[in-house]
């Protein structure tokens, strides 16, 4: 590859005018910002630009030879698609170079709507295998903010495989977890990060507990702030990333000061041209580099793109996080009062009418499997992560829980992980093929890559899970052209969100009801880190025979599962429990329910099941309803965490 | 044409920057700006004002206490014009403020307590148990609890709700006694930024919250009577168009907000199930939904 100027994009955040200016006059050859509507940085108000700003400033910059980027990077709901139709006119006639997207709606409308103005994906499409690259593609994305998660060989590959130009983070604030499917924010506050408002609890001292015993795993502790990553900073890897054929070095801070910017952007653009000019010649600078540490907020990581950095990329002390968003809140618990509405059993009569409403059950083992289909679940979801001590369903056990679930006339969906980077992928190609021989009644998908390749694989039917994150009946339309026949519902979706949403889908809607719930999904593991100070290797397999958690300010205890792929995910404190509120659900015309099961013993997971079996048959059978409370209860002595009511405190999730 | 440096602490006070600009332009002094900010990183203030002494500045613009500090601290003889710091004698930025003596002199930020207390009075003419929620080691939020409680002792049956540390508002829940009619949020950091934790809380206890932070107001505070820094930042250009004129800076009174405006939320104000005095509502420059 010979490089000229042009192989590298230096891409400068902007949140008002005068860093617009100060990036452009420091040499940038790309500017990104957001509008007043739909973007990821909605916290401040001031630093986004209004309608009219975004067209001088897209003036502004092809004046001056400098790319401009609009994120419109949101999640939208049903309600607000009406504005956003507007907005992408508006958007289309000032032409940025680009629009920065998250919500497969937007790949809709841009279809609908004949957008000419190119899109790039947001990294909150966490777009991290081929798959999904090209499915993309196929809709105008000419562009992938890589997933943070990725390495600069894994980056090169994908270019290789795909031909997409790739945009990657290089420099500045960085999130723990995997973009886009994060919901702690959202499910907790009501204010989501995939809609511009997180709250950050990645930014929450916490503890590390042996959940068996409830002791805090004290010796050694580097410091209470376990999840708190250090700033990205490429600047000492930047020949490696310039030869990785990464096009567009993406620095991060829509809401920093002209000086912080212009600093960056300027030590930067000297390293690139130098390096660009004379590659052998090059020499790192160690006057930049001290000018970088000195005005830097927290301490530096290269984070994913040399590797697993592990303990490394973390501030565990605290002293240089540079604000706060919030502190740790005791979780909504199931006495909580909802938004949801009370409806009356006799406006569900008309119901009766309908088909029963299926119950699908998420189940980690064999045993409960049965204990599942034993107590009224028409559907199991098997496969995908295996979280320990579980291990994961042999092609054997796969053909046995479909011949478990003939004899219960139920089907046995399989599901596929939820992150699948170039490992995964290579098995669930493999995996794909042999479904043929054990022909299971389903597959589930957690990504647009996934589905694609299942889409492409597979004859039997499809369907997406939850971390599609689908908010608006457009993304279920996609869902729906390419190849999904069913869509879970988005986790930080209210009621009355997904009553609209419902009403206009064009696929069968299923929503999780009751079970533990995932915050956040992590490739950094908090117990080896914590305790042994290392990254995934060496792995000391400490999740082999202990269990661990995080307890937070508040005293809330979030389990860690960790999958086969040594994934961290984090649990929130309560299980969902909306047994209380099926008439409701029934009501907006949710008929298909599901309970995230993984995490029970067999016995609970009949229980549970056999409970929501009965609620949902009685209000289907026209009979009389009332809810026995003393069953929640009951059900709430049984389960591991304290049952809550996830977002559905909220009316509209922010 | 005068060169003024502009020391800022934080873009969240560019307002008063632009209300400065604006009324020296309004004045008709022509100046060139040296603009530094801080970005929150209160220790690199003492660089950045040798920074604007580097370059000529005739007068120096701070925003914030510690950037009006660090201006202060420069050797040499710059004039400081400095906004909204909340107590200029207690911060030695001024001797009294009638006259404060020295280099420095400005606009001070706070509202006063009374016409706070008045506020809330008005928003909540029925709550008779006001708890004041602050961060006890913030000298600023110290000071307003102190000219709260003195204002407002003899209409409300005040309740003090110190934390020591950001983490202690996970547990606030605890301390919110049933008798409680609405919290009082002085100025402080601490509660700002983590004002969705404080708001997370009150919404299950069903409690109006009344900041003393703008932009916590549209995060689901109740109401807000606060200083507009665009015009802190106008009548700060006015005594620094005296200093440019030849006054001494010792000699210029500091100036205090004589005009707050009102802040309501009413998604806050349904959610609570309160109705906003329309008087209020007709006086409010800000009325989110």
């Amino acid at each position: 590859m010979l490089l000229t100027p042009q192989s590298v994009e230096l891409l400068a955040p902007v949140g008002t005018w005068d860093v617009l200016e100060a990036a452009v006059a420091a040499g940038a050859d790309a500017v990104y910002l957001g509008g007043k509507r739909f973007n990821m940085r909605l916290h401040r108000t001031d630093t986004n630009f209004d309608d009219e700003k975004l067209a001088q400033a897209v003036k502004y910059a092809h004046k001056h030879n400098v790319r401009l980027y609009v994120t419109v990077n949101n999640l939208i709901s049903d309600r607000e698609l009406p504005g956003m139709r507007d907005y992408l006119k508006l958007l289309n006639e000032i032409q940025p170079d680009s629009l920065i997207v998250q919500d497969l709606a937007i790949l809709q409308l841009a279809r609908e709507m004949n957008l000419t103005v190119p899109l790039h994906a947001s990294v909150m499409m966490n777009t991290h295998n081929e798959h999904a690259i090209k499915a993309l593609m196929e809709y105008g994305i000419t562009r992938v903010v890589a997933n943070r998660e990725l390495t600069l060989t894994q980056l090169t590959l994908l270019k290789e495989r795909t031909g997409i130009e790739l945009e990657y983070f290089i420099h500045g604030d960085m999130c723990v977890a995997h973009s886009g499917q994060c919901y702690h924010s959202g499910v907790v506050f009501g204010q989501s990060s995939n809609r511009g408002r997180c709250l950050k609890p990645c930014r929450w001292p916490y503890q590390l507990i042996d959940s068996a015993t409830g002791q805090a795993m004290t010796a050694n502790d580097p410091g209470p702030y376990k999840l708190a990553v250090k700033d990205m900073c490429m600047y000492s890897a930047l020949p490696q990333l310039i030869q990785a054929g990464v096009c567009s070095f993406k620095i991060e801070g829509r809401m920093r000061t002209a000086d912080f910017v212009s600093r960056i952007v300027k030590v930067y653009r000297r390293a690139i041209d130098r390096y660009i000019a004379d590659p052998t010649g090059y020499t790192f600078d160690m006057d930049d580099w001290q000018e970088l540490s000195d005005y830097r907020s927290r301490d530096f990581s290269t984070c994913y793109a040399l590797g697993n950095p592990g303990a490394s990329s973390i501030g565990y002390t605290g002293e240089r996080e540079p604000r706060f968003f919030s502190q740790a809140v005791k979780e909504a618990d199931v006495a909580t009062a909802t938004s949801i509405p009370v409806i009356a059993t006799s406006s569900l009569e008309a119901s009766a009418a309908r088909p029963r409403p299926q119950l699908a059950v998420r189940v980690a083992c064999q045993e409960s499997l049965a204990s599942a289909l034993e107590n009224g679940a028409t559907v199991a979801y098997i496969g995908g992560e295996a979280f320990k001590p579980h291990k994961p369903w042999s092609l054997i056990d796969l053909q046995a829980a479909v011949s478990l679930a003939d004899k219960y006339q139920a089907k046995v969906v399989v599901t596929t992980p939820r992150i699948t980077m170039e490992r995964e992928i290579g098995e669930s190609e493999q995996f794909l093929k042999s479904l043929e021989t054990i022909k299971p009644h389903g597959l589930m998908v957690s990504n647009s890559g996934m589905l694609r390749l299942a889409h492409q694989t597979v004859t039997i039917p499809i369907q997406t899970d939850f971390s599609l994150n689908l908010f608006n009946h457009l993304t279920a339309t996609w869902l729906k052209n390419n190849g999904a026949v069913k869509a879970t519902l988005s986790l930080e979706a209210t009621y009355e969100q997904i009553a609209e949403l419902a009403k206009n889908s064009p696929l069968s809607l299923e929503m999780i009801v009751h079970g533990g719930i995932e915050a956040m999904v992590l490739d950094h593991c908090v117990p080896s880190a914590v305790l042994e100070g290392t990254a995934a290797y060496p792995c000391h397999h400490l999740c082999t025979d202990k269990h661990y958690s995080l307890m937070d300010s508040a005293g809330e205890r979030h389990d860690l599962v960790i999958d086969q792929y040594c994934r961290n995910h984090i649990l929130f404190a309560k299980d969902l429990c909306l047994l209380p509120h099926l008439p409701a659900l029934l009501y907006a015309g949710i008929t298909h329910y599901r309970i995230e099961g993984q995490h029970y013993t067999p016995e609970l997971v009949g229980k549970i099941t056999a409970l929501y079996r009965a609620e949902l048959d009685k209000l289907t059978t026209g009979k009389t309803y009332t809810f026995d409370k003393t069953c929640l209860d009951k059900l709430a002595a049984d389960s591991p965490r304290p049952l809550g009511i996830g977002a559905f405190r909220y009316r509209i999730s922010r | 044409m005068h060169h003024i440096g502009i020391l800022q602490l934080t873009q969240n006070l560019d307002d008063a920057v632009r209300g400065f600009k604006a009324g020296l332009s309004e004045s008709g002094v022509s100046a060139e700006f040296h603009y530094v900010n801080a970005d929150g990183a209160v220790n690199d203030l003492p660089q950045l004002a040798e920074k604007l002494a580097h370059q000529q500045a005739a007068l120096i613009f701070a925003c914030s206490t510690p950037a009006a500090q660090a201006a202060v601290q420069l050797p040499g003889t710059i004039p400081v014009v400095f906004t909204p710091v909340f107590d200029p004698v207690g911060a030695g930025l001024a001797k009294s403020m009638d006259k404060p003596g020295g280099k420095a002199t400005g606009v001070a930020g706070m509202v006063p307590a009374a016409a706070k207390t008045a506020f809330i009075q008005e928003l909540l003419p029925a709550a008779k148990t006001i708890g004041i929620l602050y961060h006890s080691a913030d000298s600023n939020a110290l000071l307003e609890v102190n000219n709260f409680k003195q204002a407002a002792q003899t209409a409300f049956t005040l309740v003090d709700l110190p934390i020591a540390k950001p983490e202690e508002l996970s547990s606030l829940p605890d301390r919110l006694i049933p008798e409680l009619d609405a919290l009082f949020l002085p100025i402080g950091r601490i509660i700002e930024e983590n004002f969705a934790s404080v708001a997370y809380y009150a919404e299950a206890a069903n409690l109006p919250l009344i900041t003393s932070h703008a932009p916590n107001v549209p995060s689901g505070a109740l109401g807000a009577l606060v200083s507009n820094h665009y015009e802190l930042g106008r009548a700060c250009a006015a005594k620094a168009a005296q200093i440019l004129a030849g006054a001494q800076p010792g000699n210029i009174p500091v100036g205090i907000v004589d005009n707050p405006e009102i802040q309501l939320n009413s998604f806050a104000a349904a959610n609570l199930g309160i109705e906003l005095p329309p008087a209020l509502l007709k006086k409010a420059a800000e009325v989110f939904e």
